[in-house]
C-alpha cells in the first residue's frame, strides 16, 4: 500500500483553472481527431445538425471545438428537481446546494431475519418508505435493482409504480431492462405522479441518466432514453461509464480527459436535439481493481475523478452530480470510511446530487438500517458544510467579556441557551456516552439503527394522494395486460 | 546469421511473455524457426514457462491484471505462429483446451468477459474472445471455425439471459453438444440457472472460472496458478 508522507496539500478541486483548460484542450483533440462512434442514424443526424463531420458510413463522428462550445453555451447553469406535488422537497441543482440520494442493489440484508437474499417487490415499497421518512435523504434512485419475485418483462413498470406510490421526493433514473415499452411507460408513470404531461414539463421531478459506452460509443438504447427525457422535459445527467485501466486510460488525468470527451459528446448530442435542455455532468468512474477487475467504486481515484469532473463543470458553469458508494461487501468500517470520505469530498467539490445512501458493493447490496446510519452521516456532512457563520451576535464578544476569566461558566448564560441548538450538532444515534457508562451497558449502534428502521417500516405512511396511487395502479394494469395478457 | 537454439534462447522467449514484449516475441519465434527450433519445444520450454511464471506472480499478488492480460496476449501471438508449424508436422501441442468466449446478444458489457478470457489464457487455455452482443449463429460459427472444446458465455443483464439457453439448444440440434463443454458467468447467472439451461458449469469470478474449467477438462494443478 502506498503511504501518506504527511507532505500533501489539500484543495477543494483537484485541478486548477489552468489545468481545466489543459484537460479541455486534450478532450477536444480527441474529439476532433478520433471522434466517437455512434450506432444509429438518429444520433448521427443530431451530431450532423450540430456541425460535426460524419465518416465511415456515418458511424464515426468527429466533433469540432466550436460544436462543443456552442452546445455548452446553450445549457442552463442550474435547474430544479421538484418534489412531486410538494415544493418542500425541491432540490436545486447547480446553485451550490448539495443533496443526497439513495442507491440501489440486487440483494438485501433482511432487517427481520438477518438473511442476505434477493430483493423483491415488498423491498421496493419498504426502501421507498425508508427514503421518504429519513430527513437527510433528499432523493431516490430505484430502491432496489429488480423485483426478483415479478415477471422481468414488466419489472421496471412495477418497480416504478411502487416507487411513485410511496414518496414525493424527486428521483434519478438509469435505464433498466431495455424492455420494449420501458421508455414510454416510465415517462407516462412519472407524468401520472404529478398530474400530467404539462405538469411534469413545468416541474420535472426525475433526473434522467444518459451514459456513453466506453471507450467512445454513443449507445442506441441511451439515445432512446435521451429522446424520451428531452421530449418529456426531464433534465439529463450525462456520464461516461469508463473504468480506468480497462475501458479508460490508467492515469487520473487520462481518465478525466476521456470522461470529458464522452461527456462533451453527449452535451453536443442533447443540445442539438433540444437546445437549452438542462443537464448536469455526472461522476461515475472508478479505476479497475488491478487484482480482481472489480468496478471499484470505493476507491480514492473514483472520488478524485469526481472532483475533477466538478472542476470541469465549474469551469463551464454546468451543474454536476455523481454516484458515490463503497466496495465493501458488508456494512462495516470500510463502507463507513469510503463513503464518508468520498461524500464529504463530493460535497465540498460542489456536487448537487450525490447518489449513495443505503447500499454498497457497486449496486449489489442494500440495507435499511444502513440507510438510517448514512442518514446520520449526511447530517455530519451538512454540519461541516455549514462552516462557521460570522455575525455580531455569534462573535459573542459581550458574553465572552461577561463570563471570563475563571471562575465563570457559559452554561447558565442566556446566550448559550439561545444558540447551542442551532450551532452545535446533536447526532441521533451515534454514541456520545461517557466511557464508563457505555461499559456498564449500551445498545450497539447497528441495533439502534435497526430499531429506527423497523419503527419507520411499521409506522411511516405514504404521502402520495390516493387518486394518484389508483391511477398509477391502473396504468400498471394496462401494461401488464398488454405485455403478459 | 541464424541464432543458436539453447537454454538461453528458451529463457529469452519466456521473458518476452513475462515482460509483455509482443514484437520481441514474434521476432524471436521467427528467428528460432529459421534456426530450426522444434516448435513444440518453443512453446513448452519457452512460452509456456513464461506464462507459468506470470500465473505464479499474479497469484502471489506481485503482478496485476494488465500485466497478466498482456502476457496472455504475447503468448497467444507466439503460439499462433508456432501452431501452424506444429499442425503441419502432424504433432499436437499440449493445451488444456480451446475456449471460445463472448458476451451474449443484447448485452454490451465487455470487461468481465475480457478479464475471464485473459485469466483462462494465462492458465494454459487457448482462448478466442469473439466480443460482445454475440448471437446464436455467431457463437456456433466461431466454435466450428476454431474447433473449440469449450464455450464460454457471459452476461451481466437479466433480460437476455435466455439467449444462453438458445445457444445450448442449437448445439444440441446440430449434434455438437456432447463435444463442447459450456461454462457461463456474469452477475445474474446462478448455479440454479446454469443447471436449468443445461450448462456444464458457472464461474462466479475469473479464479472460479479457471477452477471450474479445470474440473470440466480434467486438469489437475499441483499448485494454484494465475488466480484473480
Ligand atoms: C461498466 C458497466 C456498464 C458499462 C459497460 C461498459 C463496457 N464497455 O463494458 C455500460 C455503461 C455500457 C453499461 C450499460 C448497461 N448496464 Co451496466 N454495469 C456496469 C458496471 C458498473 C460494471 C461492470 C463491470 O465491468 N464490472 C467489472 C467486471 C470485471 O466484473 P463482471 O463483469 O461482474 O465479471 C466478473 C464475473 O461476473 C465473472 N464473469 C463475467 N462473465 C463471465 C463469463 C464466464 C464464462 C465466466 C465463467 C465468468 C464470468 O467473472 C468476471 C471477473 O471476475 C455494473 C455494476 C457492477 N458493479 O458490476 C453495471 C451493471 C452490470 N449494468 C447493469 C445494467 C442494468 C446496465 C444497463 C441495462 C443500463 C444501466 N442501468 O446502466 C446497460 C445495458 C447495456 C447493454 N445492452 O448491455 C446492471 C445489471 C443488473 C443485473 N443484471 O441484475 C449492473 C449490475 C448495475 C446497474 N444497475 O447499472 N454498464
Amino acid at each position: 500500500m502506498k503511504g501518506f508522507d504527511g507532505k500533501l496539500v489539500g484543495s477543494v478541486h483537484p485541478i486548477t483553472r489552468d489545468e481545466c483548460k489543459m484537460v479541455h484542450d486534450a478532450a477536444i483533440r480527441v474529439l476532433e481527431q478520433g471522434g466517437v462512434r455512434c450506432d444509429d442514424e438518429r444520433a448521427a443526424k443530431m451530431f450532423e445538425d450540430a456541425g460535426c463531420t460524419l465518416e465511415n458510413n456515418r458511424e464515426l463522428v468527429k466533433i469540432p471545438e466550436k460544436a462543443v462550445m456552442d452546445a455548452l453555451a446553450k445549457c442552463p447553469g442550474s435547474f430544479t428537481l421538484h418534489g412531486r406535488n410538494d415544493p418542500t422537497k425541491d432540490c436545486s441543482i447547480g446553485t451550490g446546494e448539495v443533496h443526497f440520494c439513495t442507491v440501489t442493489g440486487r440483494y438485501i440484508d433482511d432487517i427481520r431475519t438477518g438473511e442476505r437474499r434477493k430483493v423483491t417487490r415488498q423491498d421496493a415499497i419498504d426502501g421507498t418508505l425508508m427514503a421518504d421518512a429519513l430527513e437527510n435523504v433528499h432523493g431516490l434512485y430505484k430502491p432496489v435493482m429488480w423485483l426478483f419475485d415479478e415477471e422481468m418483462i414488466c419489472n421496471s413498470q412495477i418497480l416504478t409504480t411502487e416507487w411513485m406510490k410511496h414518496t414525493n421526493k424527486p428521483g434519478t433514473w438509469v435505464y433498466n431492462t431495455g424492455a420494449e415499452h420501458e421508455v414510454s411507460d416510465l415517462i407516462k408513470m412519472w407524468q401520472i405522479a404529478v398530474g400530467g404531461e404539462e405538469e411534469m414539463r413545468q416541474k420535472p421531478h426525475m433526473l434522467g441518466h444518459v451514459v456513453v459506452n466506453p471507450p467512445r460509443v454513443i449507445d442506441v438504447h441511451y439515445t432512446d432514453w435521451l429522446i424520451g427525457f428531452c421530449d418529456s422535459g426531464t433534465p439529463l445527467s450525462i456520464e461516461s461509464a469508463l473504468m480506468g485501466g480497462a475501458t479508460g486510460p490508467a492515469t487520473r488525468a487520462g481518465m478525466l480527459v476521456q470522461c470529458m470527451v464522452e461527456i462533451y459528446s453527449l452535451v453536443v448530442q442533447s443540445q442539438s436535439y433540444k437546445p437549452g435542455h438542462p443537464l448536469a455532468f455526472c461522476s461515475f468512474n472508478p479505476a479497475m481493481d488491478m487484482r480482481t477487475g472489480l468496478w471499484a467504486t470505493g476507491t480514492p481515484e473514483y472520488g478524485i475523478n469526481g472532483g475533477g469532473i466538478a472542476a470541469m463543470a465549474k469551469y463551464h458553469n454546468i451543474p454536476v452530480v455523481g454516484f458515490g458508494m463503497s466496495d465493501s461487501c458488508e456494512f462495516d468500517q470500510q463502507t463507513a470510511h469510503e463513503k464518508a470520505l468520498k461524500n464529504y469530498n463530493y460535497a465540498l467539490a460542489g456536487l448537487s446530487w450525490i447518489i449513495d445512501l443505503g447500499g454498497t458493493a457497486g449496486f449489489n447490496l442494500v440495507s435499511w438500517p444502513e440507510m438510517v446510519l448514512e442518514n446520520e452521516m449526511v447530517a455530519y456532512i451538512g454540519e461541516y458544510l455549514k462552516g462557521i457563520q460570522i455575525d455580531e451576535e455569534r462573535l459573542s464578544v459581550d458574553t465572552i467579556l461577561k463570563v471570563g476569566p475563571l471562575p465563570g461558566s457559559y452554561m447558565k448564560e442566556k446566550h448559550t441557551r439561545k444558540w447551542f441548538r442551532e450551532e452545535f450538532f446533536m447526532p441521533e444515534l451515534n454514541n456520545k456516552e461517557f466511557f464508563e457508562s457505555w461499559q456498564r451497558g449500551h445498545v450497539e449502534l447497528q441495533e439502534k439503527a435497526k430499531q429506527k428502521a423497523l419503527s419507520i417500516l411499521d409506522n411511516h405512511q405514504s404521502p402520495v394522494a390516493a387518486e394518484i396511487q389508483q391511477e398509477l395502479d391502473s396504468y400498471l394494469d394496462f401494461c401488464m395486460q398488454r405485455d403478459l395478457g | 546469421m541464424s541464432i543458436e537454439i539453447n537454454e538461453e534462447y528458451f529463457e529469452k522467449l519466456a521473458l518476452t511473455v513475462i515482460d509483455g514484449e509482443d514484437e520481441e516475441c514474434v521476432k524471436l519465434v521467427n528467428e528460432g524457426l529459421d534456426a530450426g527450433v522444434d516448435p513444440l519445444d518453443a512453446v513448452e520450454k519457452g512460452l509456456a514457462r513464461g506464462i507459468d511464471k506470470v500465473g505464479e506472480d499474479f497469484g502471489a499478488g506481485i503482478i496485476f491484471l494488465p500485466e497478466l492480460a498482456m502476457a496472455a496476449d504475447v503468448m497467444k501471438q507466439g503460439t499462433t505462429i508456432l501452431d501452424e508449424r506444429i499442425k503441419a508436422s502432424g504433432e499436437k501441442r499440449a493445451s488444456h483446451g480451446k475456449v471460445v468466449i463472448g458476451t451474449i446478444k443484447g448485452d454490451i458489457h465487455d470487461i468481465g468477459k475480457s478479464v475471464v478470457a485473459a485469466v483462462m489464457q494465462a492458465n494454459g487455455y487457448d482462448v478466442v474472445d469473439i466480443g460482445i452482443d454475440i448471437d446464436v449463429d455467431a457463437f456456433i460459427d466461431a466454435l466450428k471455425e476454431h474447433d473449440a472444446d469449450v464455450l464460454g458465455m457471459s452476461t451481466l443483464l437479466t433480460l437476455p439471459l435466455m439467449e444462453m439457453e438458445k445457444v445450448i439448444i442449437r448445439l444440441k440440434e446440430i449434434g455438437m453438444r456432447d463435444d463442447i463443454k459450456v461454462i457461463v458467468g456474469g452477475c445474474p447467472v446462478t448455479q440454479e440457472f446454469a443447471d436449468e439451461i443445461g450448462a456444464d458449469a458457472v464461474g462466479f469470478d475469473a479464479q472460479d472460472a479457471v477452477f471450474k474449467l479445470d474440473g470440466l477438462m480434467g486438469v489437475n494443478r499441483s499448485r494454484a496458478t494465475a488466480q484473480a
